[in-house]
């Protein structure tokens, strides 16, 4: 007993040591916590950083990673929200956690943590079948304009995230009312989408880039816009929307939040940790891989961003009416 | 055909390393170990070995993460059988046979037959993967929503039949199942449905939470008014873990049956094991010609699902191998991981890394072969197990359960959630309400419903939709017939 008393006194005095001294250090095993299930993006992310932190040797303490799935994200975080101050916490993020927010399924809002950075980005495609008449998106949504029953667009896995909203987005944009569309959604994602623009069961796809990246350049199926900002290197002979004369870019980002209240050293540390990280050679080698792209934000930068992201989101869920 | 031969020698100079063999069997046991915890399946087992395989070459990792995940295929039923507690979702039916099995004093014989017909359900499936993946993928590809559908009211008229006594009580039992599953986020619109406000309910409830509370803890409450009393054992048979030749002998054509079905559902999207076992246990109890046994200890209701859920893993390597995407969860840990690795997953799979796709087919044959040797020996030292009694067997059951309760979600409002479905499976079972249907209900409602509502989007609200396609119709066919078939068969039974 009198051991115990005597490590938890130290690991109390370690605590108050380190966030009393004006650098701040990780003084245990650093988790983090992937609001899912192992082998969707955020548990990816998740593994990414633990590899690139440990293999770069960029943090002194271990890291793992921690799954902690449900309520769209909302597990994961309330359990950050939950380890006040603690710098040794920190959780996968992405739109959703504005999203699920503003579609009034989770309470939990950017302002109750502490965030930390953007660090990778997918972009959305608009895929179509091999054989389809149409060669960009003009042309699809012309033909659903003129006969929106005859074009069920595969969506998944729920209505209201990223790659809905940005269809929704370009529909708007060509006068597409956006009620009309027949969304045909796949709870399975990518992994029923895929076969079912592939057997013909839906006419075209909103979906995550990589997801279809493959398809496309075995000739199984066609991409006819990405919502990225500039031309993509590996995909040469696809037009972004803005190519095509849409404004819109739209990426798919994913980052890091830390546990709410953390101190200014804190959060410094892990500016340093991360900025260092990006640009490390194991880190760029690994998003290549999982065809992500870079979208590196500190901390400052996110924050604005966040704001940013969170009065565009609902000025566009208003208007498409999903926000109640 | 040939060249599935020079690609299948590839894939086998591929697989048979010393390193690799090396591989496949610590990848073997850890899934093995996964599936007999309750709660830890495959797809954790996988992850967790996630870092553990950045240092090897692809096909080396995924091997080794094929071999957890068949390792999980075997281990899950152990858990079934032992303490009528499922270790996955795929072992669900495992327990309808396996654990009467264990209570009738052949606990040896229904690990000996878990592990054989795993085997066989396993090399079967493989055998189909290397032969029949083109034609089997582009089948798949066929199956839109409506055809989704007619399947799963096939599968659900086919359970029906699954219920002992009365039906009603079985289509009472169905439509509980089917209220559970709406709990939750609704996936075609978002919106919260039945969660009153529950934070933890927004994810609906987990079945396996359902099946633990009124099989395993259920089973606990049970028993607690003859907690002296020992297992039925005889104490020669005890640690002999074989199966005897007139045994085996019932169970040839339930494996040979099952291993084909449970491979096709493996391939199509969106389908899991689950659903694979539940439909061959089905099968089998109608064409059984002693089916009041089943439920009681039919060694080949414990074969057929056994069968049907290994070559259901094989089945789900097809959508992966020739598309590039997940057929189940535990796919798509593996693509993950394949992709950090550098392979970069899609159609072009089999053409472009023949040596990672074809060692894997290989190394699913010799994964089985290896768990089969790992399997058999590990019975022995869990039939002792039965040598307890029961006041120290069931605080044990209770215990597993609730870890395995908390490893599904790590949440704790599953305990609250895992008792009041044991309350329910109790005060079922005096009501003699039979479980199956409420279960299959439970794991078939989202996807039911799903593509019912997915098929009106697409027709524009005509039920014409499940009558125009070919495969639809037939699915419909086979439904009604077999309803009629068991009504009929029920009145011969009656009168």
């Amino acid at each position: 007993m009198k051991k115990l008393f005597a490590v938890v006194l130290l690991v109390v005095l370690f605590a108050v040591a380190g966030t009393a001294s004006a650098e701040w250090k990780p003084s245990r095993t650093i988790e983090l916590i992937a609001p899912a299930n192992p082998g969707g993006g955020w548990d990816m992310l998740c593994r990414t950083v633990q590899k690139a932190l440990t293999d770069e040797k960029l943090v002194e303490k271990n890291v793992i990673v921690v799954n902690k799935p449900g309520g769209g994200g909302a597990t994961g975080w309330n359990y950050l929200k939950g380890k006040k101050g603690q710098g040794e916490y920190l959780s996968a993020t992405s739109t959703l956690l504005m999203l699920n927010n503003l579609l009034g399924k989770s309470e939990i809002t950017y302002k109750d943590v502490t965030p930390i950075a953007a660090l990778q980005t997918e972009w959305i495609s608009i895929a179509v079948e091999q054989d389809s008449p149409w060669k960009t998106v003009k042309d699809l949504f012309e033909a659903i304009k003129a006969d929106p029953s005859s074009v069920p667009v595969g969506v998944g896995p729920t209505l209201g995230n990223n790659d809905h909203l940005m269809f929704l987005e370009l529909a708007q944009e060509f006068g597409v009312e956006p009620a009309s569309i027949k969304f045909i959604v796949y709870p399975g994602a990518g992994g029923e989408i895929v076969p079912a623009l592939l057997g013909g069961h839906v006419k075209a796809t909103t979906i995550g880039l990589g997801e279809v990246l493959e398809q496309h350049k075995a000739g199984k199926m066609r991409i006819i816009g990405v919502s990225a900002d500039q031309k993509l290197d590996f995909l040469p002979d696809v037009d972004t929307f803005t190519a095509q004369g849409v404004n819109l870019v739209f990426p798919h980002w994913r980052g890091i939040i830390g546990a709410p209240d953390l101190t200014p050293e804190q959060v410094k540390y892990w500016d340093d940790v991360f900025t260092k990280m990006v640009q490390t050679e194991t880190w760029k080698t690994l998003i290549a891989n999982l065809g992500w792209s870079n979208f590196y934000q500190n901390s400052a930068e996110h924050t604005a961003f966040l704001e940013k992201s969170t009065t565009d989101f609902d000025k566009l869920l208003t208007q498409v009416g999903l926000k109640k | 055909m040939d060249a599935i031969f020079q690609n299948l020698a590839i894939g086998f100079s591929t697989a048979i390393t010393a390193y690799n063999i090396l591989w496949v069997f610590i990848g073997g046991l850890l899934g093995t170990v996964m599936g007999m915890l309750p709660g830890l399946g495959p797809a954790t087992g996988v992850a967790i070995l996630i870092p553990i395989t950045y240092g090897m070459n692809p096909s080396t990792a995924l091997i080794t993460m094929c071999a957890v995940y068949y390792g999980a295929m075997f281990g899950g039923s152990r858990a079934s059988i032992m303490i009528n507690t499922p270790g996955d979702a795929s072992a669900i039916v495992s327990c309808f046979d396996g654990y009467p099995m264990t209570k009738n004093g052949e606990a040896g014989a229904a690990l000996a037959i878990s592990a054989i017909a795993s085997f066989i359900g396993g090399t079967i499936g493989m055998l189909f993967l290397v032969f029949l993946t083109g034609p089997i993928a582009d089948a798949a590809l066929r199956f839109g929503p409506a055809e989704m559908f007619s399947l799963m009211l096939f599968a659900l008229v086919a359970t029906i039949t699954l219920a002992e006594g009365s039906l009603l009580k079985g289509v009472i039992a169905m439509c509980i199942g089917f209220m559970l599953s709406t709990i939750g986020i609704d996936a075609l619109t978002g919106i919260l449905r039945f969660t009153y406000g529950v934070e933890e309910l927004q994810d609906g409830i987990d079945f396996l939470v359902v099946m633990i509370g009124v099989y395993a803890i259920c089973e606990v409450f049970k028993n607690l008014k003859n907690l002296e009393t020992k297992y039925n054992l005889d104490s020669k048979s005890i640690g002999k873990v074989w199966v005897s030749w007139p045994q085996f002998k019932k169970c040839i054509m339930p494996m040979l049956r099952s291993s084909p079905l449970g491979f096709f559902v493996g391939v199509l999207p969106g389908m899991g094991a689950s659903i694979a076992t539940f439909m061959s246990y089905a099968m089998e109890k109608n064409l059984s010609k002693t089916p009041e046994k089943f439920g009681k200890g039919a060694i080949e209701g414990l074969a057929a699902p056994e069968a049907a859920n290994n070559s259901c893993a094989a089945g789900a390597m097809v959508p992966l191998l020739t598309l590039g995407i997940p057929g189940s969860g535990t796919t798509a840990v593996m693509l993950g991981a394949l992709m950090m690795l550098g392979v970069k997953p899609g159609p072009i799979l089999f053409s472009q890394y023949p040596e990672i796709a074809w060692g894997v087919i290989a190394s699913i044959l010799i994964g089985n072969i290896i768990l089969v040797i790992i399997n058999l020996p590990l019975a022995i030292p869990l039939v002792q197990l039965l040598k307890l009694p029961q006041r120290v067997m069931m605080p044990l059951i209770l215990g597993m359960a609730f870890m395995g309760t908390y490893f599904l979600n790590y949440s704790s409002f599953d305990f609250i959630l895992v008792m009041g479905f044991a309350l329910g499976g109790y005060i079922f079972s005096k009501l003699e309400i039979p479980l199956p249907p409420m279960i299959l209900a439970l794991i078939l409602g989202g996807t039911t419903e799903q593509s019912f509502r997915n098929s009106m989007s697409l027709s524009d609200g005509s039920l014409g939709i499940f009558f125009s396609k070919p495969i639809s119709v037939t699915l419909i066919a086979l439904a009604g017939l077999s309803l009629v078939y068991s009504l009929l068969k029920r009145r011969k039974h009656a009168q």
